[in-house]
């Protein structure tokens, strides 16, 4: 068991010695970056940021991000908002992932002087400044955010306001005038019952009936606004959705309720209709705090698209541009590691790529002069020039986007099934209603408003309506605090139901990291000095293959390499006490025409030395999480873009039958198509851009937290706690909320069908309909509150703060 | 029961006081983030930064 780093919590290579003061005590750290940070942050005296926090924070790459372009005047024009001698930007920052971090950017950012103000919301990973531009440039305020660990991405200046934001604030309020309202109203209408049973005298009555009116009147007028309008967009589309039997509900028992106050016959509902409100505006509430917690598409392209481009000049001489600014033709320099800004071809001899967020690819491309870069691709080996091709709207990545946007629109939608269902219930409640009310007026005209409002009240809102949302509404909060954020409601239903789990590989099942499976030295060479020699090799290098060599090598002594030169896509050459060696794929190292993949060979000039057997590092739960969902009866399949032996291997590993290797985002796509043919219902769970189009397409598309965030945009459900056995989580409370789901709806359906005869025969005295009315809505509130997390396990996301006293 | 009649404008007036104090409060940013305040009685005051950190901002 490798010790854990104090400030990103991952596994420390072994050997690795590197040492963070914090708080007077020595701390292990897993790299330089995060060493810098954290005394950087002890630095400014905010070391409490370890004791509060509650999720490990990023690994802290060692900044190598040129901010000074941020002050470029083209640039501030798009992104600052200028009033005076003041700045204000909003900044998407990368890594945010609890409070914690959210006090600590506050604090680091409040200490210097020139910030007026600092707001960070760490659920929208928004950052928003205000400070003195003339005594402080953008780019310093940025690189002390990136000094923190995290990395910042400025927003453009319209993301101020953000829609969100605005979404949230209205939400609140209504959800609390409509909970103020229904309190007041309650208390008024228990004066009534009251009333009603003791005798009252009709001036008091109507006194309580017109109190009731006023405070029912904001609740009906300004908080049940979303559904009015939900409705009316119901009935010109002409379909009858959940909103409409909701809308005509609570406009005719208003209506009615102020009729009977203006007559004074009859009965209010003021009370319940206002009850009524309060009920579904808190489960849309929750609901979308969930959406917005998962990110937006303009996250997405911020963080892929890089917003600067190095442009070189014809008299040769660079500038810093923003990637708006270029245009077809340009030369453009991309540094090692750096994001592609455009589609472009390649004027430099060579170079390596890593595609995986666009294709899947897992291991480096090589490209060579004249090939075609994409934009959102990362150099893995550089620098390099490339002329531009394609830019915007045209680049791979934005007709990706148009993709994914198609593909949601063709989604299942197994939604319009339960709509189908209320409409017809609404129908039958309406033709009722109309049925009773002709019925009276041919009998007794004087109570045919009376019953047929009778009808209406008693059969259709609370119980009813309440039976989906209430169940839904504490499934999702439950699983909330368990790491599982549900974005599309219906999404969990749906997994409940799915019959086979689609996993994309890279980056779900395994981690984007190898490690060394096995050392084969030949006859005569020790495995040490084979490792030695090839980590001293590799020495500087951050191909993924080199980085798992030095981490298996990090308890020996490592020699100096000398005359090092890298051959793109192929290995290292070079000089180590005196021997030339080579390093790479078998038909670099030694000639050799058979290709062995997945494995790197060491050879010295009288052959092959040692052959180092590579794999991609597995993900901690994912055996486990395989094993629960098959133990479920659940069909699990690995689709991916990557080699057919990488996923063959793994699939091996996990016990997985099934599996496609090479596979494009459309073969996914068709694979999907073929399954669904067959009657099967997917859930795919996968991360990567390339994975986006499919999430939107499969019946459930799932991710993971720390994936791109163009996928969680696509995805319904996104696993926050980053483990994947949040899949068997949601499927099994998704199961009990369906259980309570369905005994909700039984309850109220026979609570309707047997209270309508009497009340469309008159028979319902107004206090019974009251009685009864609240207590069907009561039944089905306590029942979804059965809802809990299974027994014995922690939630995993901890709301309250536990001091790390370990660690302290 | 005539008491009433002066009890219930004033519990109405308080409760339009609460609404539009609640409403202050909205599009002032108090409740944007509910998450970070919750751990603000924890931290310490901030001491006063080691030498290593760089002298506080002049006014």
């Amino acid at each position: 068991m490798s010790e854990l780093c104090f400030h990103c919590n991952e596994p420390i290579a072994p050997g690795e010695r590197l040492v963070a003061q914090v708080a007077g005590k020595p701390q292990p750290v897993c790299c330089i970056g995060c060493r810098a940070a954290a005394e950087w942050i002890e630095g400014l005296g905010l070391a409490d940021y370890y004791r509060l926090r509650n999720e490990p924070a990023a690994r802290a790459a060692p900044s190598s991000e040129e901010y000074a372009a941020w002050d470029r005047p083209a640039l501030q024009k798009l992104y600052v908002r200028r009033s005076g001698g003041e700045g204000e930007v909003c900044v998407l920052v990368e890594g945010m992932r609890c409070a914690a971090c959210s006090w600590l950017i506050e604090r680091a950012l409040g200490q210097n002087g020139s910030v007026h103000e600092v707001a960070v919301n760490p659920a929208a990973r928004r950052l928003r400044l205000r400070w003195d531009t003339g005594r402080t440039k953008l780019s310093e305020l940025l690189e002390a955010v990136s000094r923190l660990g995290y990395k910042p991405h400025p927003l453009d200046a319209g993301a101020i306001d953000s829609l969100a934001q605005r979404e949230q604030r209205t939400a609140l309020k209504r959800l609390v005038v409509a909970g103020l309202g229904s309190m007041q109203a309650m208390m008024y209408a228990v004066a009534l019952y009251a009333g009603a049973f003791d005798g009252m005298d009709p001036l008091t009555r109507d006194f309580f009936r017109w109190l009731g009116f006023l405070v029912a009147t904001p609740v009906v007028l300004y908080s049940a606004q979303p559904f009015f309008a939900g409705a009316w967009r119901d009935l010109r589309a002409r379909r009858l959705g959940m909103d409409v039997p909701v809308g005509i509900a609570m406009a005719l028992v208003y209506a009615a309720s102020l009729f009977a106050a203006i007559l004074g016959g009859g009965e209010v509902y003021f009370d319940s209709v206002s009850m009524f409100v309060f009920f579904l505006l808190a489960g849309r509430y929750v609901e979308m705090r969930a959406r917005h917690k998962s990110a937006d598409v303009v996250d997405a392209l911020a963080r892929l698209q890089p917003a600067l481009a190095e442009r070189v000049r014809v008299d040769g001489a660079r500038e810093t541009v923003g990637v708006h600014e270029l245009e077809i033709g340009d030369t453009v320099l991309v540094a090692d590691g750096a994001t592609v800004p455009a589609d472009g071809e390649l004027l430099s001899p060579a170079c390596s790529v890593d595609e995986s967020m666009l294709t899947g690819e897992s291991s480096a491309r090589a490209r060579r002069r004249g090939d075609t870069l994409l934009a959102g691709s990362v150099l893995s080996q550089g620098p390099v020039e490339l002329r531009v091709a394609r830019i915007g709207a045209d680049t791979l990545l934005s007709s990706m986007l148009r993709l994914i946007t198609r593909a949601a629109g063709e989604r299942p939608r197994i939604a319009r099934e339960s709509e189908r269902m209320v409409a017809g219930f609404v129908a039958g409640v309406l033709v009722l209603t109309l049925l009773t009310a002709s019925a009276w007026l041919w009998a007794n005209p004087s109570r045919a408003f009376g019953a047929a409002l009778a009808v209406l009240v008693v059969s259709c809102p609370c119980a009813f309506a309440l039976a989906v949302p209430a169940a839904l509404t504490r499934a999702l909060a439950v699983l909330a605090r368990q790491g599982v954020l549900v974005v599309r409601a219906d999404a969990l239903e749906t997994l409940t139901r799915a019959t086979r789990v689609l996993f994309d590989k890279t980056g779900t099942l395994t981690e984007n990291r190898m490690e060394l499976e096995s050392v084969e030295p030949s006859a005569g060479f020790t495995r040490a000095r084979a490792l030695a020699i090839a980590a001293a090799l590799e020495a500087g290098s951050t191909h993924p293959l080199a980085v798992a060599l030095r981490q298996a090598a990090a308890d020996l002594p490592i020699p100096q390499a000398s005359n090092l030169t890298h051959h793109v896509g192929n290995g290292v050459a070079g000089t180590v006490d005196g021997v030339a060696y080579r390093l790479g794929r078998i038909g670099f190292a030694v000639g050799s025409a058979v290709e062995d993949e997945g494995a790197v060979v060491l050879a010295g000039p009288e052959g092959v030395l040692a052959r180092f057997a590579l794999r991609e590092r597995m993900r901690g739960d994912a055996a486990e999480a395989c094993a629960q969902l098959r133990e479920r009866g659940l069909g699990l399949e690995i689709v991916s873009g990557d080699a057919a032996t990488r996923v063959g291997a793994l699939a091996e590993r996990l016990a997985i039958g099934e599996f496609h290797a090479r596979m494009t985002p459309q073969d996914k796509l068709a694979r999907l198509e073929a399954l669904r043919a067959r009657g099967e219902i997917t859930a795919m769970v996968g991360d990567g851009v390339n994975d986006a189009p499919v999430l939107a397409g499969a019946d459930v598309g799932i991710t993971l937290a720390g994936a791109s965030e163009l996928s969680q945009a696509q995805a319904d459900i996104v696993l926050s706690s980053g483990r994947i056995d949040g899949v068997v989580r949601a499927r099994d409370i998704g199961l009990t909320m369906r259980r309570v789901m369905r005994q909700n709806l039984f309850w109220s359906m026979v609570y309707n069908l047997a209270v309508m005869p009497p009340a469309a025969l008159g028979y319902v005295p107004p206090w019974l309909a009251a009685i009864g009315m609240s207590t069907s809505s009561l039944i089905v509130i306590l029942n979804s509150l059965r809802i809990r997390p299974p027994a014995g396990e922690p939630p995993t996301a901890v709301t309250a703060v536990r001091p790390r006293e370990a660690a302290a | 029961m005539n008491i009433i009649l002066a009890l219930i404008p004033i519990s109405l007036v308080l409760l339009g006081l609460g609404v539009w104090a609640f409403f202050w409060a909205v599009n002032h940013a108090q409740f944007d983030d509910l998450d970070t305040p919750s751990l603000m009685p924890l931290a310490d005051d901030p001491a006063a930064p080691p030498s290593a950190a760089p002298p506080p901002p002049g006014e």
